[in-house]
């Protein structure tokens, strides 16, 4: 029975998603389901599991383990998804998305992402990557009836299952030299420093399959597409949960089974962080439509995460934890508004829908500018103290250049989130109509998202040193 | 104390949000003015209580407030001033209630929000100048961009987004450096001492080894320099002086660009002191360049908020100048000079206001014999002109004239050149001051312009009367600052080598350096 302790957080996910499958299954014509509430009851479950599962390090079947480090994300995945459900309220009816496939397909893909953050052996990382992968990809063409959903699902999944592929081929090649998918196994393996080519192929495999889970340059070719094309709800999921999962394996396989490979991995990851803080940052000035701009902005972020795997120190592992939750909070929170503002027959993505927003929702407007100067780095906020964060681990580690480059480009990214405020503020255009009214739900989420925000931009302590905590025991 | 004083207008801002409501209500317009205006009356009233209880004689920091903020990094929430940091606090907590009362007739649009950027940013200005931790420096300084950003772009002129734009940008590419050097220099402090530290007072007895302590010098100065704007750093002040309402001219010029010069006493020059003196003369020049050069372009700007704005970059020519010198004099000249081009230049904005805001237009062709019109405006008008070109007997002069000493006796020759710019100065501002208000009125719009309004005599008043103040009583304002100073400039050449020291230390009958000397000999035994 005990042995069942570590995978009760994503069971209890699991079972949500179940009871909404099977109640969208028994659902008469016409008739409404709880689903929301049933995805709320088991991701505020998960969250109380994780919480009382804290400090306990509980194991299940040797393959999975819910060390402090996996509860972290737990929780960060938790908030994302509850943070997601109650943007979704109404959204869902309103775009004409089926609610019961929406809410399950939702939870199994979180499922699978804790499954990822607490995987220890790279078979069960590489089937948690299928459960969460194949869940997004449905939830990205889930609109039927749209084009541009179904073309978006379609890229994501060829280039998706093209990345399973490296990735799969890695965990090959570690079990060539180790004879094992345990993590520690392989870690003992590259440790000994007798495979030279065969380890070289593991690592490098591995990096690519992360790489395209985390949108880094330059597998980073289907985020746009895949995060215009997609409903905005499922977007601001995607952009943060999945990220958070991918990072949270990545961080796991790099900087404990791989961290004898440091000296072959770090200036490849280097490499890779620059250009795609760069790439990231100098596309997103030119878009038009605000998804695809913050498509790029998230492939920016992706780069400053990496700096904190490249800095390989227990600041840097506790940063990328730190940074995963402020960029969830702010991002969701400013996608959430873009779904919030759409109908069915408009998006509601394109700079210009935005022109005088403050005039018509001026409170929309004024949390939207909350969360986008967030993404941009400013005090007070959460996304200031994490990007802080972040650049602190690596000039500890004498990465001057990677962090010039990081702070100068994340000053470019703050030129396009300001494109927004602009139009929200400054345009003289004539102001596009007020859109939908926000439901309690929605308002609540609102609400929630901007707390966090203040919360981690200006008392931070508590969730650094519990950050901090999380990754000093594992690795 | 201190923690009230910052974060008064703070609470002032929140009020304001809850009494205007959502969106723009004119109904309530009058009720968020009044709210705002008591917000930053109260501010500035406790700013003066501050002062009253403020120790002349010490130089340490006075009124401190230490907690702990982020342990595990040595952040602390740690404030305090010293005679450097008052005058600034008073000197913001005057101009901002002056900002507000000076938009009463042309802000109309979304007065809430105006009221809450205003002052949101005088919580962050008056944050960055008690901040003694440099983590919390940043957030202020950083935070600070957000509100004046909304300033500019929201109830500007015709290219204010533009300027907005340019002028978040342009500061934050300085200041993103300077955050790598903060950290960097936290890191070094780790490697000697265990852990890092934020904490300015532990980071002055930090070294630095001399190749990082160079790099990080030049970051935190570029930053500052941005923000002064020293040449060649100033493309963005004309376009944002421009731009933005005549409120946030007056808050830029009044107080933004002291954070520059501030900046530069408190951080770049003691925290790198080698770096420092070694680039004192390269600054001391380009102070020098920004002095005759601002003074030129000055002389030939066709729009007076333009002309103002070069003047701008001319007047923080004197005051990086001084503080180059790293002479008591100088240093304190320094300073003072912050404070009257915080007085006068204020003033200059209020007045130019004044006039755009009769006239829609800030040409100065299109005016010309206002005295006759405006009596009073223009002789409210004529004082200040005279205060910012350093009549003696005004505030202008005694900064100037502590600053060309203190030059002097660094280099004689920067101080000739900057001597030039003082004629200067007075040519560019006397030549405007005559072709708007001398003369026949040439322009029928001019010919029945209203004179100084209650709220204006309001404005202008106390204006005058503080430059009358610094300039006919500097003592009142010199003497607390006399110990801070002497301790700033020791920090710097503390740390130099002897035959350095030389060119710094004060001659003999200069009192202010005396002690600080013999108690660096004291500390030496």
């Amino acid at each position: 029975m005990t042995n069942l302790y570590g995978i009760i957080p994503m069971l209890i996910v699991m079972l949500a998603g179940i009871a909404a499958m099977l109640a969208e299954a028994f659902r008469q014509p016409g008739e409404r389901m709880p689903m929301f509430g049933l995805g709320l009851i088991g991701l505020f479950g998960a969250a109380a599991a994780a919480i009382v599962l804290w400090d306990t390090n509980a194991s299940s079947f040797g393959v999975v383990r819910s060390d402090n480090f996996a509860l972290f994300v737990d929780l960060i995945l938790c908030a994302i998804g509850v943070l997601t459900m109650v943007f979704s309220h109404g959204v869902v009816e309103r775009e004409g998305i089926p609610a019961g496939e929406y809410y399950a397909l939702t939870l199994f893909g979180i499922a699978g992402m804790m499954l990822m953050a607490s995987a220890t052996d790279l078979l069960i990382i590489f089937l948690a990557l299928e459960v969460l992968s194949l869940s997004v990809y449905v939830l990205t063409g889930i609109r039927r009836a749209s084009a541009a959903g179904a073309e978006a699902a379609f890229k994501y999944f060829l280039l998706g299952a093209f990345s399973s592929a490296f990735f799969l081929y890695g965990i090959a090649f570690a079990f060539a030299i180790s004879g094992s998918t345990r993590l520690d196994d392989v870690a003992v393996a590259m440790a000994s420093g007798s495979n030279g080519t065969l380890a070289l192929l593991a690592v490098g495999l591995l990096a690519v399959g992360f790489a395209f889970k985390v949108s880094a340059v330059p597998f980073h070719m289907w985020t746009p597409d895949a995060y215009e094309g997609a409903p905005t709800v499922v977007t601001a999921f995607m952009s943060t949960a999945v990220k958070a999962a991918a990072f949270a394996a990545f961080v796991r396989v790099f900087l404990s089974t791989l961290e004898p490979m440091q000296g072959h991995w770090i200036p490849v990851l280097s490499a890779i962080s620059a250009v795609t803080m760069i790439l990231g940052t100098v596309v997103g000035v030119l878009q038009t439509n605000v998804k695809r701009m913050l498509a790029y902005s998230s492939i920016a972020h992706a780069g400053y995460l990496l700096l904190g795997i490249v800095a390989a120190n227990p600041s840097g592992k506790a940063a990328v934890l730190f940074y995963l939750a402020a960029y969830a909070v702010a991002n969701i929170g400013a996608l959430g508004i873009v779904a919030l503002l759409g109908t069915a027959d408009h998006q509601h993505d394109q700079l210009r829908d935005f022109a005088g927003l403050w005039r018509t929702r001026p409170a929309l407007a004024g949390l939207m500018t909350i969360f986008l100067l967030s993404l941009g780095g400013f005090p007070p906020l959460a996304g200031f103290v994490a990007k802080w964060y972040i650049f602190a681990a690596a000039v500890q580690e004498a990465h001057y250049t990677l962090a010039i480059i990081g702070v100068l480009s994340s000053v470019v990214s703050v030129f396009f989130y300001l494109r927004i405020v602009v139009m929200m503020y400054m345009t003289d255009e004539a102001a596009a109509p007020a859109g939908p009214a926000l439901s309690f739900p929605a308002t609540a989420g609102l609400a929630l998202a901007t707390i966090a925000t203040f919360y981690l931009g200006v008392l931070p302590t508590q969730v650094l040193n519990a950050a901090l905590q999380s990754v000093q025991g594992i690795f | 104390m201190l923690s009230t004083i910052v974060f008064l207008p703070l609470a002032g801002a929140i009020l304001v949000l809850l009494a205007g409501g959502r969106g723009d209500r004119p109904e309530r317009e009058s009720a968020v003015r009044a709210i705002a205006l008591v917000a930053s009356l109260v501010t500035f009233a406790a700013t003066l209580y501050l002062w009253w209880g403020f120790d002349p004689a010490s130089a340490e920091f006075q009124f401190v407030e230490h907690r702990a903020w982020i342990p595990a990094f040595g952040i602390s929430y740690y404030l305090g001033v010293d005679g450097i940091s008052l005058f600034l606090i008073v000197l913001t907590a005057f101009l901002t209630p002056l900002a507000l009362l000076s938009s009463w007739d042309s802000v109309h649009k979304n007065v809430t929000l105006f009221s809450f950027f205003l002052l949101a940013l005088e919580t962050a200005m008056l944050g960055v100048f008690v901040s003694l931790d440099l983590f919390l420096f940043y957030v202020f300084w950083d935070a600070m961009l957000v509100p004046m950003y909304f300033l500019i772009g929201v109830w500007g002129y015709e290219r204010r987004i533009y300027a907005a734009v340019k002028f978040i940008l342009y500061t934050m590419a300085g200041s993103v450096l300077m955050l790598i050097a903060i950290i960097g220099l936290a890191w070094v402090h780790a490697a000697s001492a265990g852990s890092p530290t934020f904490d300015l007072l532990e980071l002055y007895r930090t070294g630095v080894p001399p190749n990082l302590e160079y790099w990080f010098f030049l970051a935190f100065t570029l930053a500052f320099a941005i923000k002064v704007p020293l040449f060649p750093f100033h493309t963005w002040l004309p376009d944002a002086h421009v731009e933005a309402p005549t409120a946030g001219s007056v808050i830029l010029a009044g107080v933004l660009l002291k954070m520059g010069t501030y900046g530069l006493l408190r951080f770049s020059f003691p925290l790198f002191p080698h770096a420092a003196a070694a680039f004192a003369p390269l600054l001391g020049v380009l102070a020098v360049i920004g002095i005759i050069y601002g003074a030129l372009v000055a002389m030939v700007q066709p729009d007076l908020k333009k002309l103002v704005a070069y003047s701008s970059v001319s007047h923080l020519g004197f005051v990086v100048l001084g503080l180059c010198a790293l002479n008591v004099n100088g240093v304190q000249g320094a300073v003072y000079q912050m404070l009257n081009h915080g007085v006068s230049t204020g003033g200059l904005f209020l007045i130019v206001g004044m006039l755009s805001d009769r006239r829609h237009t800030r040409l100065i062709a299109e005016f010309g014999g206002l005295k006759g019109v405006m009596p009073r405006l223009v002789a409210a008008f004529l004082v200040i002109t005279l205060s910012s070109i350093a009549l003696p007997g005004l505030n202008g002069f005694v900064g100037e004239f502590l600053i060309l000493i203190g030059a002097f006796q660094w280099y004689p020759k920067l101080a000739t050149f900057a001597a030039i710019g003082v004629i200067l100065s007075a040519v560019y501002m006397l030549w405007m001051f005559q072709r708007v208000n001398y003369g026949e009125v040439r322009n029928e719009r001019n010919a029945r312009l209203p004179d100084l309004s209650k709220r204006e005599w309001a404005l202008m008043v106390p204006t005058i009367a503080m430059a009358v103040l610094m300039g006919v009583a500097p003592g009142i304002f010199l003497r607390p600052m006399e110990a801070s100073v002497a301790r700033a400039v020791d920090r710097v050449t503390g740390a130099q080598p002897a035959t350095v020291r030389m060119h710094a230390v004060e001659p003999p009958g200069a009192p202010a350096a005396r002690p600080a000397v013999m108690e660096r000999e004291a500390r030496r035994d």
